[in-house]
């Protein structure tokens, strides 16, 4: 291990502290934490500002346009915005702030950066169709023991898992 | 007493602010774990390093219980809580998806926010693919519109779904946790160590 | 360092081990008493007996009557279309499919209040949606509709509408011989549907 890795957490005392922070949110809102759908609402807004009329006729986008609230006013958008600014605080406070591609040695940045459209990509498509991410159907719904979130968690992991051998050389 | 926001004992205007507030923990303590890191994220498929393991599993069981003692003294309504629905396939085939995309970009939704936030230019073109993979869904929504409606079983507990109790679930999940943290713990002394 | 770990996955194991000796489930079903009490004291659920007299002149599709009372009573006098379902068969499920329903508004009724409030406040807890009493029950249905009483010659218009309305139901209801003039019976049946979801003026 570098002297780097050695500054961040403990993962169990962070795993903790989000377990808390989870339960708190769960106690203050009634739902978990999440991600995928601030994604969501951004792009259902940025299409509705562009072209109104395409987003309110498209089956998914106008499920989530009502005339009183705003996509944009939504928790998950301000809870997102929130992340950005704590990952930049604790990055800023480890000095782990730097511009960079990070990528395995074996590999060039631009297959790197391919490899990221192409899993982002997925990942949008995927929360879109799993309702939910990681952290939104995964983590949140095993936290609330829903089955649904368990099926998320073990077919995420169970897929990265099997599909592993054939990336290896992008992460090794 | 709680939750609050869906009972009403403070009112939605105060939503976007514990929103805010926290995502700012959420985040810091994703970041300072080392989630904005798609070398680390991506080390628990290879045995490297398995910080996602750990996070996930202590982060979910720690909620999990709070939840149920919470429950139990009766500060939280655990009746009010959300729990997903199961549809079950778009669940399945979502999270194939996901997991593919989980091991191509070597970030999730939330992590890759962490890393954009941090310079990681890897994780802002992460970022960038998920805006264009939600508008390629929505777009072609109808293609999986039956698929996304199909197999609902409601909003189902997992240990209803299994038949057994409550407790004697967690109680499982708690020991194969631990078992699963003693594993790794082994294996990744054992296996090769990764720079990064 | 190891000591630590082994300190925390032992806390872990005794709390969820103590999950054991916790009752599966709190009350879960219990509706909380402060929204009973708001709903006993939302006059929303009742419906007067003039608005079901219009609403079955009119032949009102969406309007359901059951009568809760005892099938003896039933067989003896009921409001016309109305169904039978005896206040203690009311959770057999045999009259799931009338009970759970979105569309029809139903109204429960019985010769007074209680059995139809009772009725009222089992649907609610089953979460049946769109229930109503009739208020006063066929009490009031006689008093006001059968043999409405004649206003004071001081009364408002309004009240002479009403009494208008109520005789031409009278007529149409018991079916007697037209005392009174031709123009008036027309008039009542062909009455216009209002929405009101207050109490009516003039009932019991």
């Amino acid at each position: 291990m570098t002297d780097r890795s050695k500054k961040y957490f403990n993962p169990y005392f962070g795993g903790v502290m989000v377990g808390l922070l989870m339960l708190l949110t769960f106690y203050i809102t009634g739902r978990g934490l999440g991600a995928s759908g601030a994604v969501k609402n951004t792009v259902v807004t940025a299409m509705h500002s562009i072209a109104p009329e395409h987003t309110e006729e498209s089956t998914y986008m106008s499920r989530f346009l009502s005339d009183d609230e705003h996509p944009m006013n939504n928790w998950l958008v301000f809870e997102v915005l929130g992340v950005i600014a704590g990952a930049f605080l604790s990055g800023s406070l480890a000095g782990r702030l730097k511009l960079k591609v990070e990528h395995s040695p074996k590999i060039t940045s631009r297959r790197r950066l391919v490899f990221a459209l192409l899993g982002g990509l997925l990942f949008g498509i995927g929360s879109q169709l799993g309702r939910g991410c990681t952290s939104g159907a995964a983590l949140s719904g095993m936290a609330s023991l829903s089955t649904a979130g368990f099926i998320s968690m073990m077919s995420i992991f169970g897929t990265a898992f099997i599909a592993a051998y054939f990336f290896r050389k992008n992460w090794i | 007493m709680g939750p609050l926001i869906p009972q009403g004992i403070i009112s939605g205007e105060w939503n976007n602010v514990f929103a805010l507030l926290i995502g700012v923990v959420f985040g810091f303590f994703l970041e300072g774990s080392g989630f904005s890191s798609s070398r680390k994220l991506a080390g628990v498929f290879y045995g490297y390093d398995f910080i996602v393991l750990k996070f996930f599993f202590t982060a979910a069981i720690t909620a999990a219980v709070g939840m149920i003692y919470f429950g139990y003294v009766g500060w939280i309504d655990l009746d009010m809580i959300y729990v997903n629905q199961s549809y079950v396939s778009s669940l399945i085939i979502g999270g194939v998806i996901m997991g593919l995309g989980f091991i191509m970009g070597g970030f999730c939704p939330g992590t890759s926010v962490c890393g954009a936030a941090i310079g990681k230019i890897d994780a802002w073109v992460f970022t960038g693919g998920m805006f264009i993979g939600i508008f390629i869904f929505s777009e072609a929504f109808p293609l999986f519109e039956g698929l996304y409606n199909s197999d609902n079983l409601g909003s189902i507990k997992i240990y209803e779904s299994l038949g057994i109790s409550r407790a004697f679930f967690v109680f499982a999940l708690i020991l194969v946790a631990l078992g699963m943290f003693y594993v790794t713990g082994i294996i990744q002394k054992k296996v090769k160590k990764v720079e990064y | 360092m190891n000591l630590r770990y082994i300190f925390f996955a032992a806390l872990l194991v005794v709390l969820g081990a103590g999950l054991f000796f916790l009752p599966e489930k709190t009350n879960t079903n219990e509706m909380a008493p402060e929204k009973l009490h708001a709903e006993l004291f939302d006059q929303t659920r009742y419906v007067s007996t003039d608005e079901v007299a219009e609403r079955i002149i009119n032949q009102d599709p969406s309007l359901f009557l059951i009568d809760v009372r005892t099938a003896d009573y039933y067989a003896e006098y009921s409001l016309p279309g109305a169904a039978n379902i005896p206040l203690e068969d009311l959770l057999s499920p045999n009259w799931e499919d009338y009970l759970t329903q979105e569309y029809m508004d139903v109204v429960f009724f019985s010769n007074g209040d209680i059995y139809a409030e009772q009725a009222w406040m089992l649907a609610n807890r089953m979460g049946y949606k769109n229930f109503y009493i009739m208020k006063g029950g066929l009490n009031c249905w006689f008093e006001t509709i059968i043999k409405p009483v004649k206003p004071e010659s001081t009364a408002s218009n309004n009240e002479f509408d009403l009494y208008k309305f109520r005789n031409g139901a009278s007529q149409y209801f018991t079916g007697g011989e037209l005392i009174l003039s031709e123009e008036i019976v027309a008039e009542a049946i062909t009455v216009t549907r209002k929405k009101k979801k207050t109490v009516a003026s003039g009932g019991c």
